[in-house]
């Protein structure tokens, strides 16, 4: 990727910088190459690359270097876009929202500070990924639960804090206290950590006062350095229920059934439904169901859910705890289900501690056509009303046959509210197809926003539009954090632009791509 | 008995007993496993997917006998199809020679 000036700074300024940063952290860890840059880039982009391109990427290894590369930033007013390890995938990998930023890889401070399984937390570097947290765990037989989404690769810390979840639940709940750096340089604490040797930072937190962690999530503010998380003690018995539901209209009844038991406890975790593509895309082609360049027919589908042995819908279904209460909370979601059908569900009896580990294994998904390709999700969270949650679905299924995409849609249910991930699956070498998605896209946002639904978290390239949705008081809240950023952040130095606020150095760049 | 050998000879690069490593190699190998094995080994997507375009005897890259230093270099740093890239932070220079000393020590032509 050829370079691309971060907006503003001349050739001779930027290379003065980079010089800076080397004398921080040493000129092997200022990385400026054609070749660095490409490594960068959001793999899976559904638009231009050059939309999201970096100038070059800086790794410290200490919280000291830290500040002393936003120092340096500040002084030559080059922006810099902070990851832990840049695996997220679908929203634009590493990649920076405006072109010409420059990476700060926070990957070299990757160290687990402490697991306390007594106490149930542990504090982590940015670097730490899934893997690394669960080789601990199982090396030092440490009986303690994590929540891992469906790209294991990447790290703890980053996707906590763009409010990553998996079946667990949104892992930016368990975030407990933060270290962060702030763009004067100045390292805070949060919550109990604002006390020098505050002994209860990873465990209660609010702290004395307004809390920070969420103004940190998804936010633009602050480098995190290091990040508490609680993890829960191993369950000692699980169940699976094994779900499949034959009829798209078996969402409606599932969601009336299932949602109460979640409000109430019964359920603990999110109630899950996928539909039955998910079952074909990681270890089949697209052509060996069909050719047509429109939406997967019915007929196809009928194939598919026979061949691949999947409902239209599908679970699993898993309550974990002590074995008594789990055979007990069965009963309870078996004689509820059997208000609403006739239908048998398989009952699979396991160890709590049999959870399975960190995989990349349902990444193969982008292979879907084939080629090179790529995916990304719009995710809506909505009222978890069976009525409301249908209508959802039809809404957002009749608008993939429209552009001519397979629906491949999952409904995360959280007793109130239900975050709806729909999967766009698309080949990266065809131009067409890809400005269908890009279509898709936005017709997803204008529905979901006329039902008063908003996306939790988004790609790059749509951080503007969805930002624009959540619209009360004409922005108001999208001001307020503009207010704040350019108060924190003078010289809008860290992540302009991300989730669309934009410092006002930068902001003529919104909505540009 | 030879499927047990088959299995035998599957089951040992992971173990690093089946070749006498250099220590370059053996230094890569960890890098194989820290940076690459969540794919590519028994199981994994990359595993998968080179299955399906290679067929199963290509599939398990700590197994191939035909990796090319420019090659390996090239597919970290550049990707291949939808294996995303991986950076000099995630695999440093001299990470990188030490994985390609080990990915490439089965090469009839390989030099420790």
């Amino acid at each position: 990727m050829n370079l691309i000036l971060p907006p503003g700074v001349s050739r001779a300024r930027f290379d003065q910088a980079l010089k800076a940063f080397a004398s921080v952290v040493g000129s092997e860890w200022v990385l400026a190459t054609d070749e660095d840059r490409e490594t960068y880039l959001d793999v899976y982009s559904p638009g231009r690359d050059t939309s999201h391109a970096a100038s070059a990427a800086v790794a410290p290894a200490t919280v000291e270097q830290v500040q002393a590369l936003l120092k340096i930033a500040n002084d030559y007013r080059i922006p810099l876009w902070p990851i832990s390890r840049g695996k997220n995938f679908g929203y634009g990998g590493a990649a920076p929202r405006m072109p010409g930023t420059v990476m700060l890889d926070m990957g070299r401070m990757n160290r687990i500070i402490e697991v306390n399984d007594q106490l149930g937390y542990c504090i982590l570097e940015p670097g730490v990924g899934f893997f690394d947290l669960w080789e601990h765990l199982k090396a030092n037989k440490i009986a303690l639960q994590m929540g891992i989404p469906g790209n294991g690769w990447g790290s703890v810390v980053g996707n906590a804090l763009e409010r990553g979840f998996s079946p667990a639940g949104d892992h930016s709940n368990n975030i407990c206290g933060l270290e962060i750096v702030l763009p004067n340089g100045e390292v805070v604490r949060t919550g109990m950590g604002a006390m020098g040797d505050g002994k209860a930072w990873p465990l209660f937190k609010h702290g004395f006062g307004p809390s920070w962690d969420q103004m940190v999530v998804q936010g633009n503010l602050a480098i995190v350095t290091k990040l508490c998380l609680w993890m829960k003690p191993a369950d000692e018995a699980a169940i699976s229920i094994e779900i499949k539901l034959p009829k798209p209209s078996d969402l409606q009844w599932y969601v009336e059934a299932l949602a109460p038991l979640r409000l109430q406890g019964v359920i603990d975790g999110l109630v899950r439904l996928t539909s039955y593509q998910a079952a074909a895309t990681v270890p089949t082609l697209r052509s060996q169901w069909h050719q047509g360049t429109d939406s997967i027919p019915d007929d196809v589908i009928a194939q598919m859910m026979q061949r691949m042995n999947v409902g239209w819908w599908n679970g699993p279904l898993r309550l974990a705890g002590f074995s008594d209460v789990c055979e007990a909370n069965l009963k309870r979601v078996l004689d509820r289900l059997a208000k609403f059908t006739r239908q048998e569900f398989p009952v699979t009896r396991m160890r709590g501690d049999a959870q399975p580990g960190p995989t990349t294994y349902p990444l193969q998904m982008v292979n879907w056509y084939g080629g090179r390709g790529g995916h990304i999700g719009y995710s809506p969270v909505m009222p978890a009303d069976p009525k409301l949650v249908q209508e959802q679905f039809e809404r957002t299924r009749r608008r993939y046959q429209q552009f001519g995409l397979d629906y491949s849609g999952t409904f995360y249910i959280d007793g109130r509210a239900a975050t709806n991930v729909n999967l766009i699956l698309y080949s990266k070498d065809d131009e067409e197809q890809k400005q269908r998605v890009r279509q898709l896209f936005e017709a997803l946002i204008k529905d979901a926003r006329e039902q008063g639904y908003g996306e939790y978290r988004t790609h790059l390239s749509y951080m503007d539009d969805v930002a624009a949705t959540y619209d009360f008081n004409r922005n108001a809240l999208l001001k307020l954090n503009e207010r704040v950023k350019d108060a924190i952040d003078p010289n809008g130095i860290i992540a302009p632009g991300r989730n669309g606020i934009w410092p006002k150095a930068y902001r003529a760049h919104r909505g540009v791509l | 008995m030879k499927r047990l050998l088959v299995l035998l000879a599957l089951a040992l690069p992971a173990l690093g007993l089946a070749d006498d490593l250099s220590a370059s190699q053996l230094a890569g190998q960890q890098v194989f496993a820290h940076r690459c094995g969540m794919c590519h080994r028994e199981g994994g997507t990359g595993t998968f997917v080179l299955a399906r375009r290679l067929g199963a005897a290509q599939s398990l890259l700590e197994q191939r006998t035909d990796l090319q230093p420019e090659t390996i270099r090239y597919v970290v740093r550049w990707g291949l199809m939808n294996m995303p890239r991986l950076s000099r932070v995630e695999v440093p220079d001299p990470d990188m020679n030490q994985l390609v000393a080990y990915l490439t020590r089965l090469r009839p032509t390989a030099t420790p």
